[in-house]
Protein backbone atom coordinates (compact mmCIF):
# COMPACT_ATOMS: atom_id res chain seq x y z
CA UNK A 1 0.00 0.00 0.00
CA UNK A 2 1.39 3.59 -0.57
CA UNK A 3 2.55 5.51 2.46
CA UNK A 4 1.26 9.06 0.95
CA UNK A 5 -1.13 9.97 -1.10
CA UNK A 6 -1.33 13.48 -2.67
CA UNK A 7 -4.92 14.58 -3.53
CA UNK A 8 -4.90 16.64 -6.44
CA UNK A 9 -8.41 17.80 -5.90
CA UNK A 10 -11.00 20.28 -4.21
CA UNK A 11 -14.29 20.24 -2.82
CA UNK A 12 -16.24 17.00 -2.02
CA UNK A 13 -14.29 14.37 -4.34
CA UNK A 14 -11.15 16.03 -2.27
CA UNK A 15 -12.45 14.87 1.34
CA UNK A 16 -14.12 11.40 -0.45
CA UNK A 17 -10.56 10.53 -1.15
CA UNK A 18 -9.05 11.72 1.97
CA UNK A 19 -11.79 9.28 4.00
CA UNK A 20 -10.61 6.54 1.33
CA UNK A 21 -6.94 6.63 2.68
CA UNK A 22 -7.46 7.54 6.43
CA UNK A 23 -9.36 3.92 6.04
CA UNK A 24 -6.61 2.43 4.49
CA UNK A 25 -3.69 4.07 6.73
CA UNK A 26 -2.35 6.05 3.90
CA UNK A 27 -0.93 9.19 4.87
CA UNK A 28 -2.57 12.57 2.94
CA UNK A 29 -1.10 15.63 1.60
CA UNK A 30 -3.49 18.23 0.17
CA UNK A 31 -2.72 20.34 -2.46
CA UNK A 32 -4.73 23.62 -2.53
CA UNK A 33 -5.72 27.06 -4.19
CA UNK A 34 -5.17 30.25 -1.85
CA UNK A 35 -9.11 30.03 -2.15
CA UNK A 36 -9.10 26.64 -0.55
CA UNK A 37 -6.47 27.19 2.26
CA UNK A 38 -9.73 26.31 4.48
CA UNK A 39 -11.06 23.68 2.86
CA UNK A 40 -12.25 21.11 5.36
CA UNK A 41 -10.18 18.45 3.51
CA UNK A 42 -7.00 20.71 3.81
CA UNK A 43 -7.13 21.37 7.44
CA UNK A 44 -8.18 17.61 7.71
CA UNK A 45 -5.02 16.38 5.83
CA UNK A 46 -1.47 15.36 7.25
CA UNK A 47 0.39 18.25 5.15
CA UNK A 48 -0.82 20.55 3.16
CA UNK A 49 1.27 22.51 -0.05
CA UNK A 50 -0.37 25.69 -1.60
CA UNK A 51 0.13 25.53 -4.92
CA UNK A 52 -0.93 28.80 -6.67
CA UNK A 53 -3.86 31.58 -6.87
CA UNK A 54 -7.50 30.66 -7.31
CA UNK A 55 -7.35 30.21 -11.06
CA UNK A 56 -7.67 26.64 -11.96
CA UNK A 57 -4.66 26.82 -14.60
CA UNK A 58 -2.60 28.22 -12.11
CA UNK A 59 -3.49 25.63 -9.41
CA UNK A 60 -5.63 22.42 -9.89
CA UNK A 61 -4.55 21.94 -13.58
CA UNK A 62 -0.89 23.43 -12.98
CA UNK A 63 1.21 20.29 -13.47
CA UNK A 64 4.59 21.52 -12.32
CA UNK A 65 2.93 23.33 -8.83
CA UNK A 66 1.56 19.43 -8.21
CA UNK A 67 4.38 16.92 -9.12
CA UNK A 68 6.96 19.77 -7.32
CA UNK A 69 4.32 19.14 -3.92
CA UNK A 70 4.44 15.76 -4.19
CA UNK A 71 8.26 15.96 -4.60
CA UNK A 72 8.84 18.03 -1.29
CA UNK A 73 6.35 15.60 0.78
CA UNK A 74 7.56 12.44 -0.74
CA UNK A 75 4.45 11.53 -2.24
CA UNK A 76 4.67 7.82 -3.91
CA UNK A 77 1.14 8.34 -5.50
CA UNK A 78 -1.76 11.15 -6.80
CA UNK A 79 -5.47 10.84 -6.86
CA UNK A 80 -6.35 12.99 -9.39
CA UNK A 81 -10.27 12.57 -8.65
CA UNK A 82 -12.43 13.57 -11.27
CA UNK A 83 -12.49 16.98 -13.42
CA UNK A 84 -9.08 18.37 -13.79
CA UNK A 85 -6.49 15.81 -14.51
CA UNK A 86 -7.76 13.19 -14.16
CA UNK A 87 -8.44 12.27 -17.55
CA UNK A 88 -5.55 14.17 -19.00
CA UNK A 89 -3.06 11.16 -19.98
CA UNK A 90 0.02 13.55 -20.39
CA UNK A 91 -0.12 14.50 -16.60
CA UNK A 92 -0.57 10.19 -16.24
CA UNK A 93 2.47 10.01 -17.97
CA UNK A 94 4.42 12.59 -16.16
CA UNK A 95 3.58 10.79 -13.04
CA UNK A 96 4.72 7.87 -14.19
CA UNK A 97 8.45 9.16 -14.88
CA UNK A 98 8.44 11.17 -12.00
CA UNK A 99 7.86 7.82 -10.50
CA UNK A 100 4.68 8.61 -8.60
CA UNK A 101 1.84 6.05 -8.96
CA UNK A 102 -0.81 7.75 -10.81
CA UNK A 103 -4.54 6.52 -9.42
CA UNK A 104 -5.90 5.30 -12.47
CA UNK A 105 -5.56 3.23 -15.92
CA UNK A 106 -2.25 3.73 -17.72
CA UNK A 107 -1.96 6.69 -20.30
CA UNK A 108 -2.19 4.37 -22.95
CA UNK A 109 -5.57 3.26 -21.76
CA UNK A 110 -6.81 6.90 -21.18
CA UNK A 111 -5.96 7.45 -24.70
CA UNK A 112 -7.52 4.58 -26.28
CA UNK A 113 -10.80 5.04 -24.55
CA UNK A 114 -10.51 8.42 -24.02
CA UNK A 115 -10.90 9.35 -28.19
CA UNK A 116 -13.82 9.46 -28.99
CA UNK A 117 -12.92 7.60 -32.54
CA UNK A 118 -10.24 4.71 -30.80
CA UNK A 119 -13.13 4.49 -28.27
CA UNK A 120 -15.96 4.02 -30.80
CA UNK A 121 -13.67 1.19 -32.73
CA UNK A 122 -12.64 -0.42 -29.58
CA UNK A 123 -16.58 -0.51 -29.22
CA UNK A 124 -17.32 -1.81 -32.41
CA UNK A 125 -14.34 -4.40 -32.06
CA UNK A 126 -16.15 -5.95 -28.67
CA UNK A 127 -19.55 -6.20 -29.61
CA UNK A 128 -21.20 -2.54 -28.02
CA UNK A 129 -23.62 -1.31 -29.55
CA UNK A 130 -22.90 1.74 -31.08
CA UNK A 131 -25.44 4.71 -33.02
CA UNK A 132 -25.58 4.67 -36.58
CA UNK A 133 -22.99 7.07 -37.59
CA UNK A 134 -20.82 7.81 -41.10
CA UNK A 135 -17.65 8.64 -41.81
CA UNK A 136 -16.78 12.26 -42.36
CA UNK A 137 -19.24 14.27 -45.18
CA UNK A 138 -18.43 15.27 -48.68
CA UNK A 139 -20.69 17.56 -49.34
CA UNK A 140 -24.35 18.10 -48.99
CA UNK A 141 -25.76 15.06 -51.09
CA UNK A 142 -23.47 12.24 -49.52
CA UNK A 143 -24.94 14.16 -46.18
CA UNK A 144 -28.47 13.21 -47.55
CA UNK A 145 -27.40 9.98 -48.71
CA UNK A 146 -25.72 8.78 -45.45
CA UNK A 147 -29.03 10.38 -43.70
CA UNK A 148 -31.15 8.10 -45.75
CA UNK A 149 -29.19 4.96 -44.69
CA UNK A 150 -29.11 5.80 -41.29
CA UNK A 151 -32.24 7.35 -41.17
CA UNK A 152 -33.83 10.23 -39.83
CA UNK A 153 -33.66 12.32 -37.82
CA UNK A 154 -29.97 12.71 -37.62
CA UNK A 155 -27.69 14.74 -35.99
CA UNK A 156 -24.52 16.53 -37.55
CA UNK A 157 -21.77 16.92 -35.34
CA UNK A 158 -17.98 18.95 -35.73
CA UNK A 159 -15.46 15.97 -36.09
CA UNK A 160 -13.18 18.50 -34.24
CA UNK A 161 -14.95 18.97 -30.80
CA UNK A 162 -18.12 18.70 -29.01
CA UNK A 163 -20.10 21.37 -26.59
CA UNK A 164 -22.83 21.81 -29.21
CA UNK A 165 -20.83 23.59 -31.51
CA UNK A 166 -20.75 22.86 -35.02
CA UNK A 167 -24.30 20.31 -34.32
CA UNK A 168 -27.83 20.39 -36.65
CA UNK A 169 -30.49 18.33 -35.88
CA UNK A 170 -31.80 17.34 -39.38
CA UNK A 171 -35.38 15.53 -40.04
CA UNK A 172 -35.22 15.84 -43.75
CA UNK A 173 -33.53 15.48 -47.59
CA UNK A 174 -35.06 19.88 -47.32
CA UNK A 175 -33.10 20.70 -44.68
CA UNK A 176 -29.94 19.30 -45.07
CA UNK A 177 -28.14 21.57 -47.32
CA UNK A 178 -28.53 24.55 -45.35
CA UNK A 179 -27.64 22.83 -41.60
CA UNK A 180 -24.76 20.79 -43.73
CA UNK A 181 -23.32 24.13 -44.75
CA UNK A 182 -23.93 26.06 -41.13
CA UNK A 183 -22.72 23.24 -39.52
CA UNK A 184 -19.67 23.51 -41.44
CA UNK A 185 -19.32 27.44 -40.84
CA UNK A 186 -19.72 26.48 -36.71
CA UNK A 187 -16.80 24.35 -36.73
CA UNK A 188 -14.78 26.08 -38.98
CA UNK A 189 -14.93 28.90 -36.74
CA UNK A 190 -14.98 26.59 -33.09
CA UNK A 191 -12.45 23.85 -34.42
CA UNK A 192 -10.32 25.34 -37.36
CA UNK A 193 -11.80 22.27 -38.27
CA UNK A 194 -14.93 21.98 -40.63
CA UNK A 195 -15.22 18.30 -41.04
CA UNK A 196 -18.84 17.11 -39.89
CA UNK A 197 -20.37 13.86 -39.96
CA UNK A 198 -23.70 12.65 -38.92
CA UNK A 199 -25.35 10.37 -36.57
CA UNK A 200 -28.34 8.77 -35.75
CA UNK A 201 -30.69 10.96 -33.19
CA UNK A 202 -32.69 10.08 -30.60
CA UNK A 203 -35.43 12.15 -29.60
CA UNK A 204 -35.90 11.87 -26.03
CA UNK A 205 -33.14 9.30 -24.38
CA UNK A 206 -32.37 7.98 -21.54
CA UNK A 207 -28.73 7.82 -20.51
CA UNK A 208 -27.35 4.36 -18.71
CA UNK A 209 -23.80 4.31 -17.66
CA UNK A 210 -22.20 1.41 -16.94
CA UNK A 211 -19.35 0.88 -14.09
CA UNK A 212 -16.45 -0.71 -14.43
CA UNK A 213 -13.14 -1.56 -12.00
CA UNK A 214 -10.07 -3.83 -12.86
CA UNK A 215 -7.17 -4.52 -10.82
CA UNK A 216 -3.16 -5.19 -12.14
CA UNK A 217 -4.11 -8.88 -11.91
CA UNK A 218 -6.75 -9.83 -14.67
CA UNK A 219 -9.48 -9.14 -12.19
CA UNK A 220 -12.30 -7.23 -14.07
CA UNK A 221 -15.91 -6.43 -12.59
CA UNK A 222 -18.93 -4.69 -13.69
CA UNK A 223 -20.63 -3.17 -10.80
CA UNK A 224 -24.36 -2.39 -12.69
CA UNK A 225 -25.22 1.06 -14.21
CA UNK A 226 -26.59 3.91 -13.23
CA UNK A 227 -29.29 6.06 -14.41
CA UNK A 228 -28.26 9.88 -15.39
CA UNK A 229 -31.02 11.28 -17.22
CA UNK A 230 -32.26 13.87 -15.22
CA UNK A 231 -29.84 16.46 -16.69
CA UNK A 232 -29.80 20.27 -18.24
CA UNK A 233 -27.42 21.45 -20.73
CA UNK A 234 -25.24 18.08 -20.56
CA UNK A 235 -24.76 18.75 -17.02
CA UNK A 236 -26.24 16.04 -14.53
CA UNK A 237 -28.47 16.70 -11.68
CA UNK A 238 -30.10 14.15 -10.34
CA UNK A 239 -28.08 10.02 -10.92
CA UNK A 240 -29.57 6.63 -9.31
CA UNK A 241 -29.00 3.18 -9.43
CA UNK A 242 -30.39 0.72 -11.01
CA UNK A 243 -32.09 2.07 -13.37
CA UNK A 244 -35.78 1.62 -13.62
CA UNK A 245 -35.03 0.92 -17.60
CA UNK A 246 -32.81 -2.16 -17.13
CA UNK A 247 -33.54 -5.56 -16.88
CA UNK A 248 -31.31 -8.15 -15.40
CA UNK A 249 -31.26 -10.03 -18.23
CA UNK A 250 -29.78 -6.96 -20.29
CA UNK A 251 -28.03 -6.34 -17.55
CA UNK A 252 -26.28 -9.40 -17.54
CA UNK A 253 -25.49 -9.11 -21.68
CA UNK A 254 -24.13 -5.34 -21.24
CA UNK A 255 -21.84 -6.96 -18.49
CA UNK A 256 -20.42 -9.84 -20.59
CA UNK A 257 -19.67 -7.53 -23.64
CA UNK A 258 -18.16 -4.64 -21.25
CA UNK A 259 -16.08 -6.94 -19.23
CA UNK A 260 -14.49 -8.44 -22.58
CA UNK A 261 -13.41 -4.91 -23.84
CA UNK A 262 -11.84 -3.94 -20.36
CA UNK A 263 -10.52 -7.19 -20.07
CA UNK A 264 -8.83 -7.03 -23.67
CA UNK A 265 -8.02 -3.44 -23.91
CA UNK A 266 -5.88 -3.70 -20.15
CA UNK A 267 -7.52 -1.41 -18.67
CA UNK A 268 -7.77 -0.97 -14.79
CA UNK A 269 -9.55 1.09 -12.73
CA UNK A 270 -12.30 2.41 -12.01
CA UNK A 271 -14.07 2.84 -15.84
CA UNK A 272 -17.44 3.90 -16.53
CA UNK A 273 -19.01 3.48 -19.54
CA UNK A 274 -21.69 5.51 -20.94
CA UNK A 275 -24.67 5.05 -22.90
CA UNK A 276 -27.83 6.11 -25.05
CA UNK A 277 -31.08 4.34 -24.90
CA UNK A 278 -33.27 5.18 -27.55
CA UNK A 279 -37.46 5.07 -26.57
CA UNK A 280 -37.22 0.96 -28.24
CA UNK A 281 -34.95 0.82 -24.86
CA UNK A 282 -31.78 0.27 -27.13
CA UNK A 283 -28.58 0.70 -25.96
CA UNK A 284 -25.91 2.72 -27.76
CA UNK A 285 -22.09 3.37 -26.53
CA UNK A 286 -21.62 7.05 -26.24
CA UNK A 287 -18.09 7.40 -24.32
CA UNK A 288 -16.09 6.51 -21.85
CA UNK A 289 -15.37 7.91 -18.93
CA UNK A 290 -11.60 6.63 -17.62
CA UNK A 291 -11.94 7.88 -13.95
CA UNK A 292 -14.27 7.72 -10.60
CA UNK A 293 -17.56 9.18 -11.41
CA UNK A 294 -19.15 12.26 -9.60
CA UNK A 295 -21.97 9.75 -9.17
CA UNK A 296 -20.30 6.71 -7.60
CA UNK A 297 -22.39 6.91 -4.32
CA UNK A 298 -25.33 5.39 -5.77
CA UNK A 299 -23.04 2.66 -6.85
CA UNK A 300 -21.77 2.60 -3.40
CA UNK A 301 -25.06 2.43 -1.61
CA UNK A 302 -26.84 -0.23 -3.87
CA UNK A 303 -23.31 -2.38 -3.69
CA UNK A 304 -22.11 -2.02 -0.69
CA UNK A 305 -18.80 -1.37 -2.13
CA UNK A 306 -16.26 1.49 -1.16
CA UNK A 307 -15.36 2.28 -4.97
CA UNK A 308 -12.35 4.92 -4.22
CA UNK A 309 -10.38 2.47 -1.88
CA UNK A 310 -10.70 -0.61 -4.45
CA UNK A 311 -9.57 2.06 -6.96
CA UNK A 312 -6.48 3.14 -4.44
CA UNK A 313 -5.86 -0.98 -3.70
CA UNK A 314 -5.80 -2.05 -6.99
CA UNK A 315 -3.43 0.88 -7.97
CA UNK A 316 -1.18 0.13 -5.30
CA UNK A 317 -1.07 -3.64 -6.89
CA UNK A 318 -3.59 -5.37 -4.63
CA UNK A 319 -4.80 -8.57 -5.64
CA UNK A 320 -8.52 -7.57 -5.38
CA UNK A 321 -11.15 -10.24 -4.19
CA UNK A 322 -14.67 -9.72 -5.34
CA UNK A 323 -17.32 -12.06 -5.07
CA UNK A 324 -18.19 -12.73 -8.63
CA UNK A 325 -20.99 -10.08 -9.98
CA UNK A 326 -22.37 -12.31 -12.49
CA UNK A 327 -25.27 -13.05 -11.26
CA UNK A 328 -26.00 -9.53 -10.12
CA UNK A 329 -28.65 -8.24 -7.66
CA UNK A 330 -28.54 -4.80 -6.10
CA UNK A 331 -29.32 -4.01 -2.17
CA UNK A 332 -33.06 -1.93 -2.58
CA UNK A 333 -32.32 1.71 -4.53
CA UNK A 334 -30.15 4.68 -3.92
CA UNK A 335 -30.89 8.32 -5.40
CA UNK A 336 -28.43 11.34 -5.66
CA UNK A 337 -29.11 14.83 -5.80
CA UNK A 338 -26.14 17.24 -6.68
CA UNK A 339 -26.69 20.50 -4.42
CA UNK A 340 -25.01 23.60 -6.61
CA UNK A 341 -24.41 27.24 -5.48
CA UNK A 342 -27.19 28.44 -8.46
CA UNK A 343 -30.08 30.19 -8.00
CA UNK A 344 -32.83 27.80 -8.90
CA UNK A 345 -34.72 29.97 -11.28
CA UNK A 346 -32.51 31.47 -13.38
CA UNK A 347 -29.34 28.67 -12.47
CA UNK A 348 -26.85 31.45 -12.32
CA UNK A 349 -24.20 30.38 -9.60
CA UNK A 350 -24.08 31.78 -6.01
CA UNK A 351 -20.64 32.03 -4.61
CA UNK A 352 -20.54 33.83 -1.20
CA UNK A 353 -20.47 33.38 2.13
CA UNK A 354 -22.46 30.42 3.57
CA UNK A 355 -23.81 31.87 6.77
CA UNK A 356 -25.58 28.85 7.90
CA UNK A 357 -25.25 24.67 6.93
CA UNK A 358 -27.27 22.32 8.35
CA UNK A 359 -27.15 18.99 5.92
CA UNK A 360 -29.85 16.18 6.67
CA UNK A 361 -29.40 12.78 8.36
CA UNK A 362 -31.29 9.77 9.60
CA UNK A 363 -31.73 6.70 8.55
CA UNK A 364 -30.32 5.75 4.54
CA UNK A 365 -29.23 9.26 3.96
CA UNK A 366 -25.91 10.29 3.06
CA UNK A 367 -24.12 13.59 2.51
CA UNK A 368 -20.76 14.36 0.64
CA UNK A 369 -19.43 17.31 1.03
CA UNK A 370 -16.88 19.31 1.79
CA UNK A 371 -18.59 23.09 3.07
CA UNK A 372 -19.27 24.11 6.06
CA UNK A 373 -21.37 27.14 7.94
CA UNK A 374 -18.58 29.72 7.82
CA UNK A 375 -16.92 29.02 4.44
CA UNK A 376 -16.97 31.06 1.66
CA UNK A 377 -17.89 29.48 -1.75
CA UNK A 378 -15.15 30.98 -4.04
CA UNK A 379 -16.44 32.26 -7.63
CA UNK A 380 -13.58 30.26 -9.48
CA UNK A 381 -14.86 26.80 -9.48
CA UNK A 382 -17.86 24.57 -10.65
CA UNK A 383 -21.03 25.14 -8.16
CA UNK A 384 -21.26 21.92 -6.21
CA UNK A 385 -21.93 21.94 -3.24
CA UNK A 386 -22.89 18.49 -1.96
CA UNK A 387 -24.27 15.53 -2.72
CA UNK A 388 -27.30 14.10 -0.89
CA UNK A 389 -27.94 10.25 -1.58
CA UNK A 390 -30.88 8.57 0.26
CA UNK A 391 -31.23 4.59 0.19
CA UNK A 392 -33.76 2.88 1.02
CA UNK A 393 -35.25 -0.71 0.20
CA UNK A 394 -37.24 0.49 -3.04
CA UNK A 395 -37.72 3.34 -5.31
CA UNK A 396 -40.45 4.57 -4.40
CA UNK A 397 -39.22 4.63 -0.58
CA UNK A 398 -35.79 6.34 -1.74
CA UNK A 399 -37.77 9.51 -3.92
CA UNK A 400 -39.52 9.98 -0.32
CA UNK A 401 -36.80 9.57 1.90
CA UNK A 402 -34.73 12.21 -0.57
CA UNK A 403 -37.95 14.47 -0.27
CA UNK A 404 -37.96 14.22 3.52
CA UNK A 405 -33.64 14.99 3.53
CA UNK A 406 -34.37 17.86 1.30
CA UNK A 407 -37.57 19.21 3.38
CA UNK A 408 -34.72 19.77 6.23
CA UNK A 409 -31.71 20.78 4.48
CA UNK A 410 -30.79 24.52 6.28
CA UNK A 411 -28.54 26.63 4.12
CA UNK A 412 -28.18 30.40 4.66
CA UNK A 413 -25.87 33.04 2.53
CA UNK A 414 -26.38 31.27 -0.61
CA UNK A 415 -28.70 29.91 -3.25
CA UNK A 416 -29.14 26.53 -3.96
CA UNK A 417 -30.79 24.08 -6.79
CA UNK A 418 -32.61 22.69 -3.61
CA UNK A 419 -36.09 24.28 -4.73
CA UNK A 420 -35.33 22.14 -7.87
CA UNK A 421 -34.43 19.20 -6.55
CA UNK A 422 -37.91 19.23 -4.74
CA UNK A 423 -40.07 19.74 -8.02
CA UNK A 424 -37.96 17.18 -10.18
CA UNK A 425 -39.40 14.54 -7.47
CA UNK A 426 -42.47 16.02 -7.59
CA UNK A 427 -42.59 14.94 -11.21
CA UNK A 428 -44.67 12.23 -12.89
CA UNK A 429 -42.00 10.73 -15.38
CA UNK A 430 -39.82 11.17 -12.28
CA UNK A 431 -42.36 9.39 -9.99
CA UNK A 432 -42.76 6.77 -12.76
CA UNK A 433 -39.08 5.99 -13.50
CA UNK A 434 -40.00 7.54 -17.20
CA UNK A 435 -37.57 10.22 -17.60
CA UNK A 436 -35.35 11.51 -20.42
CA UNK A 437 -32.56 13.85 -20.47
CA UNK A 438 -35.38 16.19 -21.70
CA UNK A 439 -37.59 16.01 -18.60
CA UNK A 440 -35.73 18.96 -16.84
CA UNK A 441 -36.34 21.40 -20.11
CA UNK A 442 -39.98 20.63 -20.28
CA UNK A 443 -39.94 21.10 -16.30
CA UNK A 444 -38.11 24.42 -15.98
CA UNK A 445 -39.98 25.52 -18.96
CA UNK A 446 -36.12 26.03 -20.53
CA UNK A 447 -32.88 24.77 -21.79
CA UNK B 1 27.09 28.46 10.62
CA UNK B 2 30.38 28.76 8.63
CA UNK B 3 33.31 26.18 9.40
CA UNK B 4 36.17 29.32 11.31
CA UNK B 5 39.20 26.66 12.74
CA UNK B 6 39.32 28.90 15.56
CA UNK B 7 35.88 27.89 16.62
CA UNK B 8 36.46 24.10 15.81
CA UNK B 9 39.63 24.34 17.77
CA UNK B 10 37.64 25.87 20.45
CA UNK B 11 34.55 23.16 20.42
CA UNK B 12 37.05 20.34 20.54
CA UNK B 13 38.76 21.83 23.24
CA UNK B 14 35.42 22.01 25.24
CA UNK B 15 34.28 18.42 24.03
CA UNK B 16 37.61 16.97 25.55
CA UNK B 17 37.19 18.88 28.38
CA UNK B 18 34.12 17.94 29.21
CA UNK B 19 34.52 14.35 28.11
CA UNK B 20 31.68 14.14 25.85
CA UNK B 21 32.04 11.10 23.72
CA UNK B 22 30.10 12.18 20.21
CA UNK B 23 28.66 15.33 19.34
CA UNK B 24 26.13 16.50 16.58
CA UNK B 25 25.27 19.87 15.43
CA UNK B 26 23.08 20.71 12.38
CA UNK B 27 22.32 24.08 11.27
CA UNK B 28 21.36 25.80 7.96
CA UNK B 29 22.13 22.73 5.91
CA UNK B 30 24.76 21.71 7.35
CA UNK B 31 25.41 18.98 9.57
CA UNK B 32 28.77 18.21 11.90
CA UNK B 33 28.97 15.17 13.76
CA UNK B 34 32.27 14.41 16.07
CA UNK B 35 32.89 11.63 17.36
CA UNK B 36 36.16 11.10 19.91
CA UNK B 37 38.27 8.45 19.74
CA UNK B 38 40.80 7.31 22.26
CA UNK B 39 43.24 9.21 20.28
CA UNK B 40 42.15 11.25 17.47
CA UNK B 41 39.61 13.73 18.42
CA UNK B 42 38.13 14.20 15.02
CA UNK B 43 35.45 11.86 12.83
CA UNK B 44 33.91 11.65 9.54
CA UNK B 45 35.14 14.67 7.86
CA UNK B 46 31.99 13.83 5.38
CA UNK B 47 29.84 15.27 8.29
CA UNK B 48 29.94 18.65 5.91
CA UNK B 49 27.97 17.66 3.35
CA UNK B 50 24.79 19.63 3.45
CA UNK B 51 22.16 17.23 4.87
CA UNK B 52 19.91 15.64 2.87
CA UNK B 53 16.19 17.50 2.22
CA UNK B 54 13.46 16.19 4.58
CA UNK B 55 11.04 18.54 3.97
CA UNK B 56 7.32 18.71 5.21
CA UNK B 57 5.13 21.71 4.07
CA UNK B 58 4.09 23.40 6.76
CA UNK B 59 -0.32 23.01 6.46
CA UNK B 60 -1.36 25.77 5.26
CA UNK B 61 -3.75 26.04 8.49
CA UNK B 62 -0.97 26.21 11.04
CA UNK B 63 1.06 29.09 9.16
CA UNK B 64 3.85 30.44 11.41
CA UNK B 65 3.32 33.55 13.81
CA UNK B 66 4.31 35.87 11.47
CA UNK B 67 4.91 39.85 12.48
CA UNK B 68 2.65 42.39 10.07
CA UNK B 69 4.67 44.49 7.94
CA UNK B 70 5.61 47.61 10.18
CA UNK B 71 4.48 51.07 8.89
CA UNK B 72 6.47 52.53 6.34
CA UNK B 73 7.55 51.22 3.00
CA UNK B 74 7.99 47.40 3.59
CA UNK B 75 7.34 44.85 0.66
CA UNK B 76 7.28 41.16 1.48
CA UNK B 77 8.73 38.74 -1.63
CA UNK B 78 6.28 35.54 -1.47
CA UNK B 79 7.16 32.39 -3.49
CA UNK B 80 6.19 32.01 -6.99
CA UNK B 81 6.69 28.37 -7.06
CA UNK B 82 6.22 25.24 -4.81
CA UNK B 83 9.52 24.09 -4.15
CA UNK B 84 13.06 24.17 -2.07
CA UNK B 85 14.44 27.24 -1.15
CA UNK B 86 18.24 27.89 -1.02
CA UNK B 87 19.40 31.20 0.17
CA UNK B 88 22.98 30.46 -1.55
CA UNK B 89 23.44 29.40 -5.69
CA UNK B 90 25.39 26.16 -4.29
CA UNK B 91 26.00 24.13 -0.86
CA UNK B 92 29.62 25.87 -0.30
CA UNK B 93 28.54 29.02 -1.45
CA UNK B 94 27.97 31.96 0.46
CA UNK B 95 24.51 33.36 0.71
CA UNK B 96 22.92 35.64 -2.53
CA UNK B 97 21.71 38.36 0.66
CA UNK B 98 21.27 38.21 4.26
CA UNK B 99 19.65 40.47 6.69
CA UNK B 100 20.67 43.80 5.80
CA UNK B 101 22.10 43.61 2.91
CA UNK B 102 21.60 46.53 0.11
CA UNK B 103 19.86 44.94 -3.05
CA UNK B 104 18.81 46.83 -5.91
CA UNK B 105 15.70 45.90 -8.42
CA UNK B 106 16.37 42.41 -10.38
CA UNK B 107 19.29 41.68 -7.73
CA UNK B 108 18.75 37.60 -7.53
CA UNK B 109 17.99 36.91 -3.59
CA UNK B 110 17.39 33.16 -3.41
CA UNK B 111 16.84 29.92 -5.90
CA UNK B 112 13.61 27.87 -5.63
CA UNK B 113 14.22 24.57 -6.45
CA UNK B 114 11.54 22.97 -8.24
CA UNK B 115 11.81 20.07 -10.13
CA UNK B 116 15.04 19.73 -10.95
CA UNK B 117 15.17 23.02 -11.88
CA UNK B 118 16.51 25.96 -10.12
CA UNK B 119 14.76 29.31 -10.06
CA UNK B 120 16.27 32.36 -9.31
CA UNK B 121 13.88 35.15 -7.11
CA UNK B 122 14.90 38.33 -7.99
CA UNK B 123 14.09 41.77 -5.69
CA UNK B 124 11.17 43.59 -7.41
CA UNK B 125 12.48 46.64 -6.40
CA UNK B 126 15.53 48.45 -4.51
CA UNK B 127 16.04 47.93 -0.90
CA UNK B 128 17.27 46.56 2.42
CA UNK B 129 16.55 42.85 3.46
CA UNK B 130 14.77 43.37 6.57
CA UNK B 131 13.94 39.87 7.15
CA UNK B 132 14.61 36.54 5.96
CA UNK B 133 11.21 34.13 6.50
CA UNK B 134 12.30 30.81 4.74
CA UNK B 135 14.87 28.35 6.04
CA UNK B 136 17.27 27.58 3.79
CA UNK B 137 16.91 23.47 2.30
CA UNK B 138 13.20 23.95 3.37
CA UNK B 139 10.42 23.36 0.88
CA UNK B 140 7.96 26.15 0.31
CA UNK B 141 4.77 26.61 -1.23
CA UNK B 142 3.06 29.07 -3.52
CA UNK B 143 2.42 32.21 -1.92
CA UNK B 144 4.87 31.49 1.04
CA UNK B 145 6.87 35.00 2.51
CA UNK B 146 10.55 34.73 1.40
CA UNK B 147 11.88 37.76 2.67
CA UNK B 148 10.67 41.25 3.99
CA UNK B 149 12.72 44.43 2.01
CA UNK B 150 12.52 47.64 3.43
CA UNK B 151 12.19 49.62 0.07
CA UNK B 152 14.98 52.34 -0.67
Amino acid sequence: MFKKILIANRGEIALRILRACRELGVKTVAVHSEADARALHVRFADEAVCIGPPPASKSYLNVPAIISAAEITAADAIHPGYGFLSENAEFARICGKCGITFIGPTPEAMRAWGDKVTARKNAAKFGLPLLAGSAVLESAEHAIREAKRIGYPVILKASGGGGGRGMRIVRSDAEMPDAFASARREAETGFKNPDVYCEKFVERPRHIEFQAFADKHGGVWTLGERECSLQRRHQKVIEEAPSPAMTAKKRQEMAEVIRKAIRETGYTSLGTLEFLMDEKEELYFLEMNTRVQVEHPVTEMVTGLDLVSLQIRAAAGENIDLPDTRPWSFRGHAIECRINAEDPKTFAPWPGLITEWHPPGGTGLRVDSGVYGGWRVPPDYDSLLAKVIAHAPTRKEAIARMRRALDEFIVAGIRTNIALHKALLDDHEVAQGTMTTRTIERITGRG
Amino acid sequence: MSLDLDKLRALFDLLAEKDVAEFEHEEEGIRLRIARGARAPIAAPAALIPSPIHPVATPAAAALAETPPPSGDFVDVTSPFVGSFYRSPSPDAPAFVDVGSVVRAGQTLCIIEAMKLMNEIEAECAGTIAEIFAQNGKSVEYGQKLFRIKKA
